[in-house]
């Protein structure tokens, strides 16, 4: 099965690099429980943008991993990614470019009587002539005007576009139901113009297509964080928390009247307990870290393969307590949990010990390395010998195996830093009990213990003291070769992950 | 510890005591007596009831106590990586080392310091205050300390050292480090 993920602005592409952790996870399955092909796509005019960058390096990374991996393992990053690009809905033009460059007044003149007007009208000089190259300044109008420009029969003749729409209509072609997810916040610029437009363009182009077995859903981003601080004056047309709730009630209101033309689900996810950003007008400054808001938006499109959620349209959630969110206030809590817990304990596990002690093997002999470490015959050549195979193992040195070694390590890291984001980034007053954000990083200790890596409900009821790395190379160690498909670091990898939990 | 670890530390423990207690004394009175006893009046019955036997029992619970104290530091240990496990070898070897020195040093004690901190003789009539061991005798002496550690240390914690610790012992990854 195939689905397809668009992230729309900042927020968009923030909720992507969660879905492909969740992807990464092993949380976006079919009904047969398989995971499914997803297809990743990032709508944002601000081409500078961290926020865009840090998606892209999340979705690059896994991608570089799982082909590395090339289905050399029964469980660890099973699931297929593609990503389509990001692409700008200013890309047609050069430079820097501003509202009434795109809506030259002398030809608005020329097209009609009074548009230049309206123009005028609807647009005060200020955001007209306001730079668009970091996004649409937290203003839906602008986003509004510069989105529905987008021909998306035009831009499925080329680009990123065809890629992606040609990829639905073969999916769609071969009997399946994908699914075309949008995310994006309702009170900023670009998502909040960005998100309903593409909605209904993509379900006009759908239906002119015949495609009626695509859905299209969506989830939106309801407030969820406050600037710290103010813009220096000289920054022009800009974001400003006032105006979210503003932009919010509006989208919400067209939502009402028009929400069906654009979306078949919509999953609505807000936080009353802000997290606090530092003001950034786009660009590289923009740096907000992640949040829970953006994993529960990526759920959204879990929830949504479910084909027993195809009554409803609209979703929401709430917690249990105030102040605090635990894994039972998560959707689907207990397998989510179970999945997230597995990946950061073996982020962990990885990054802070398997991987180093890979590093260290490449320093001494196999033998002089097995006296130590029992586990790594299970997987490498024990002769050590610089090529050939034996048993099927190839040599911890070998040049293939070190590359997808360097893969999992950039991607685990990549994960670990999201968790910590996430976990670190809850709001004043508000808690956590998922994990401990302080040991959600890499460390050269040879970190050991897991046992407080997670916490709550999907922390494993194992005694502390046997829940460590080591007890895991000693399970390696034990088991039979029958139980060990793979080898090389794929191998490895794909056992660890199975005994992370 | 796998099960089989504690089946071969039974067996290895039992397989000592049968060794030491009776299989060497046999092997001393029947296959080497000419070694230890080259006309020099030497009584091999009585040197192997009061000289030789208190030696290789002492050397036997030496080595029980360093393989009980090996058991429970690597069944106990959390070792965060290859290298720390490692670095057991070098514990293990120091206990062979000083495992070998005991056994010398017991045999030694009992065929000859013994019987001159007692100031007598172990044999009647030759005015000696030690057992005569002849140079060939001492040889073979030493070469059952050397065996009776591999025997009581080496065996047992090739055969059952647990967790990561299963390959630390000398030989153990080449006996058993194939899949």
């Amino acid at each position: 099965m195939s689905i397809f993920a668009i992230g729309v602005g900042g927020s968009g592409a923030k909720c992507l690099e969660a879905l492909t952790h969740l992807h990464a996870c092993g949380l976006l399955k079919n009904n047969s429980g398989n995971s499914v092909r997803l297809g990743t796509f990032l709508v944002e005019p601000d081409q500078q943008s961290t926020l865009l960058a840090r998606a892209e390096t999340a979705i690059n990374r896994y991608q570089k991993m799982h082909n590395l991996l090339d289905n050399k393992t029964e469980q660890f990053a099973r699931g297929e990614l593609r990503h389509y690009g990001n692409w700008s809905p200013l890309s047609n033009s050069a430079g820097s470019i501003s509202l009434d460059q795109v809506f030259p007044k002398a030809v608005l003149r020329t097209q009609a009587n009074g548009l230049a007007a309206l123009f005028d009208c609807l647009f005060p000089p200020e955001e007209q002539s306001a730079e668009l190259e970091v996004g649409f300044r937290g203003r839906p109008p602008i986003g509004s005007a510069v989105m529905s420009r987008i021909n998306l029969a035009t831009e499925a003749q080329t680009g990123q576009w065809q890629h992606m729409l040609s990829d639905i209509q073969s999916a769609a072609g071969s009997g399946e139901s994908p699914v075309i997810h949008l995310f994006g916040s309702v009170f900023g610029g670009t998502g909040a113009s960005g998100v309903p437009t593409l909605g209904q363009m993509l379900k006009s182009w759908l239906r002119d297509q015949g495609l009626n077995s695509v859905r299209v859903h969506a989830s939106l981003l309801l407030p969820y964080f406050d600037f710290e601080g103010q813009a220096p004056e000289d920054t022009g047309v800009h974001a400003e928390a006032r105006n979210f709730q503003l932009n919010t009630d509006a989208a919400l209101q067209y939502l009402r009247s028009s929400g069906k033309t654009c979306f078949d689900h919509v999953y609505l996810i807000g936080s009353d307990i802000k997290a606090r950003y530092g003001f950034s007008i786009g660009g590289r400054t923009q740096d907000n870290a992640a949040h829970l808001v953006e994993l529960l938006a990526a759920l959204g499109m879990r929830h949504g393969l479910d084909p027993s959620t195809d009554g409803a349209y609209a979703y929401v959630l709430s917690r249990a307590t105030q102040n605090q969110i635990t894994w039972n206030d998560i959707p689907d809590g207990e397998i989510v949990g179970e999945a997230l817990a597995r990946g950061a304990r073996f982020a962990v596990a990885w990054l802070s010990n398997i991987s180093l002690e890979l590093d260290a093997a490449q320093q001494i002999s196999m033998q002089s390395l097995l006296t130590g470490a029992p586990w790594a015959r299970q997987f490498f050549q024990p002769t050590g010998k610089a090529s050939g195979t034996q048993g099927g193992r190839p040599s911890i040195r070998n040049a293939d195996e070190l590359a997808i070694k360097t893969a999992i390590d950039s991607y685990a890291e990549t994960l670990l830093q999201w968790l910590k984001q996430l976990t670190s980034n809850t709001g004043t007053g508000f808690a956590q009990e998922l994990f401990s954000p302080n040991l959600l990083q890499r460390n050269s200790n040879y970190e050991n213990s897991l046992a407080k890596v997670v916490c709550g409900s999907a922390r494993p009821t194992q005694e502390e003291r046997l829940d460590t790395v080591d007890a895991i190379k000693i399970r390696i160690d034990e088991l039979n070769p029958e139980q060990i498909p793979h080898n090389g670091v794929a191998g490895l990898a794909d056992t660890i992950w199975s005994l992370a939990l | 510890m796998r099960p089989t670890q504690y089946t071969w530390l039974g067996i290895t423990f039992a397989g000592g005591i049968v060794w030491i207690f009776l299989a060497q004394n046999w092997i001393f009175l029947n296959i080497f007596p000419g070694l230890l006893s080259i006309g020099n009046g030497l009584d091999l019955e009585e040197y192997l009831q009061t000289g030789s036997s208190p030696s290789f029992t002492f050397l036997w619970f030496s080595c029980v106590t360093a393989l009980i104290t090996w058991v429970i530091i690597t069944i106990n240990g959390q070792p965060r990586n290859a290298a720390e496990v490692r670095r057991m070898r070098t514990g293990w070897w120091i206990a062979s080392s000083i495992l070998i020195g005991l056994g010398l040093l017991y045999q030694i004690f009992f065929t000859v310091f013994i019987w001159q901190i007692r100031g007598n003789t172990p044999i009647e009539g030759s005015g000696l205050n030690y057992y005569p061991i002849p140079a060939v005798g001492w040889l073979l002496l030493i070469v059952f300390v050397i065996l009776d550690v591999l025997l009581l240390f080496w065996l047992p914690t090739l055969l059952a050292s647990p967790r990561s610790y299963r390959f630390v012992v000398p030989g153990a990854v080449k006996l058993f480090g194939g899949r």
